[in-house]
């Protein structure tokens, strides 16, 4: 029996810790194009690692005798991520808010490993919470994640528009007057409630890479912000679904696979955005055809101003750079 | 009037940087916003926009939507977006972003590609635009939302003169045609000779601000000692 035919064989112990894995691919794979595009991957990050910290801390407060219904993990992310929310998002005059983002970061790990230690007999691994390594997810967890992408997903459809207006062109946003302050809390939350509960029931390392590589990947290969977003949860959910099949047939941590899952797509991606923009040059150089040349070879003292272009130089001619070669000047186009 | 400036303090954490200015635009105008770098004139710019809050004095906008042209390195050439997809966002005003049935196709939209000469580029990404078609994608997307004012921030940087003198023309039609009042910062002093009606002249180092006509400005001692030279050799001032 082949891996691919064993997995759907076995397809009904893991079918719901797949498909939370594919519906938190597919949500923090949108969002991560908000992240990339705002500059704040150190934030998702930190946010994750926060999570991470908050489900331990959970873990810890149960044996500790604190109430089940007070003490669950799942809310444990959610205060972790808020709290680091909150501290990333006071102000700093000092000019070194990565390095904040990068000390809540290191203090959400620490500490998930410092309270790992003490409460390793209830947890099985604590490791599960920090690269992903754990593959049962209950029924009542299964529920709520999937309320959640339900969720986000009708937020996306209803505020896109202005979500990707306010990361994009924050100035041009608050000149035109749009809710930038209302936008900001939406993203904010959606950010908090689906790093929490995804950390509590995939661990910090796929978060962290759902966030960061489909976005990534998408961003190389779509037309428009709006696409980008589309093709980000489409990656997003093949890498959370493609992780457990890797993780199944290589016997790997499904964390990890599903991080290697996402790198490749961003591989072929690349791959592909490379390949299609040497297409579209090949494609331009040959309908521009060559350039009507001057009477006269392009060099120093030609006239026409030199400019760097590249690792060449070229010559500006009514406003079009001329490259001349072989006898004949090619359009590389305006300056 | 679309802008009533009066006794205007702008600066930072408190401290003026420039002495209070007193101005008004009305349509027509083209108001050219000069000084050497560090100025004052972009700190000018935020606080007329909104960006930055007065230290003190009033600024009264009249009605209409302002258009913010920023400075073509403000979009990242890194995300994917079309000349159509920038041009729709200077659409949105408001709470009525949050509409998700508001009409994507919208007759401004049209009216501002075929007015900036872009209209053939809407399928273009951003990357792939010259400068000067970069900075006309811009312009587009300030008048899709149908201004009455305009504000532009360096549009010519980095530009060679034949697509400065293209920008300018352009924008010299755009005043004309849709009667929009336009402020810009620019160093280009040979052209804003030629197209400004309006001066202000700031120097935070100097504290000075000198506001008036072109011709007010151009014959005024404090802009023949910093500029006149330049302005005889047609050429940019730093």
């Amino acid at each position: 029996m082949t891996d691919t035919t064993s997995f759907w064989a076995s397809w009904e112990l893991f079918r719901d810790a797949a498909l939370a894995g594919t519906l938190a691919g597919a949500m923090l794979g949108a969002l991560g194009v908000y992240v990339l595009i705002r500059r704040m991957v150190f934030l998702s990050a930190a946010l994750s690692q926060a999570a991470s910290l908050g489900v331990a801390t959970a873990f810890w407060a149960q044996i500790q005798g604190a109430p089940p219904w007070l003490a669950t993990p799942t809310l444990g992310a959610l205060g972790g991520t808020l709290l680091a929310t909150g501290l990333a998002g006071l102000p700093d005059r000092s000019g070194r808010r990565d390095g904040w983002l990068g000390a809540i970061y290191l203090v959400g790990a620490a500490g998930t490993l410092a309270i790992g230690t003490k409460i390793v007999q209830e947890l099985q691994d604590i490791e599960s919470l920090l690269f992903g390594s754990g593959v049962a997810v209950l029924p009542d967890d299964f529920q709520v994640i999937a309320w959640l992408a339900f969720a986000l997903g009708v937020v996306q459809l209803w505020l896109h528009r202005g979500l990707l207006h306010v990361s994009l062109d924050r100035d041009g946003a608050r000149v035109q007057r749009l809710p930038v302050r209302f936008l900001d809390f939406v993203l904010v939350l959606s950010l908090a409630a689906a790093v929490s509960v995804s950390t509590r029931l995939l661990g910090a390392l796929p978060v962290f890479a759902f966030m960061v590589l489909p976005a990534l990947a998408a961003l190389d290969l779509a037309q428009n912000p709006t696409q980008a977003l589309v093709l980000s949860a489409f990656l997003g959910a093949l890498a959370g679904l493609g992780g457990y099949w890797l993780a199944f047939s290589a016997s790997l941590p499904v964390g990890a696979a599903q991080t290697l899952v996402a790198a490749l797509l961003v591989l072929l991606a690349r791959v592909g955005r490379v390949a299609g923009e040497r297409a579209f040059a090949w494609h331009q150089h040959r309908a521009r055809g060559p350039l009507q040349h001057p009477a006269h070879d392009h060099g120093p003292e030609c006239g026409h101003d030199a400019v760097a272009h590249g690792d060449h130089v070229d010559y500006l001619v009514d406003g079009k750079l001329h490259h001349p070669h072989d006898g004949h000047c090619d359009d590389h186009g305006h300056p | 009037m679309l802008m009533q400036i009066h006794e205007l303090a702008v600066g930072y954490q408190g401290r003026a940087i420039l002495p209070r200015l007193t101005l008004q635009v009305e349509p027509g105008q083209l108001w050219a916003v000069i000084g050497p770098n560090g100025a004052g004139k972009s700190t000018f710019l935020r606080t007329i926009l909104d960006l930055q809050p007065p230290l003190s004095g009033t600024i009264v906008r009249g009605e209409g939507a302002i258009g913010y042209v920023p400075q073509r390195s403000e979009v990242d050439p890194a995300v994917p977006q079309r000349v159509i997809d920038l041009v729709r966002m200077g659409v949105e005003r408001g709470w009525r972003v949050l509409d998700p049935l508001a009409a994507r196709r919208n007759p401004a939209i049209e009216a501002a590609m075929r007015d900036t000469d872009v209209a053939e580029l809407a399928r273009t990404q951003w990357r792939r635009l010259s400068e000067g078609q970069k900075q006309r994608a811009l312009l587009a997307q300030a008048l899709a939302g149908e201004p009455k004012l305009l504000v532009l921030d360096e549009p010519t940087s980095a530009m060679d003169m034949h697509a400065e003198a293209g920008i300018f023309a352009v924008l010299e039609r755009l005043r004309d045609e849709r009667h929009l009042g336009i402020v810009v910062i620019s160093h280009h002093l040979a052209l804003l000779a030629r197209y400004a009606t309006h001066f202000l002249l700031l120097d935070k180092d100097e504290r000075l601000a000198l506001v008036g006509d072109r011709e007010t400005v151009l014959r005024h001692p404090a802009f023949i000692e910093r500029y006149g030279q330049v302005l005889d050799r047609g050429g940019r001032h730093d």
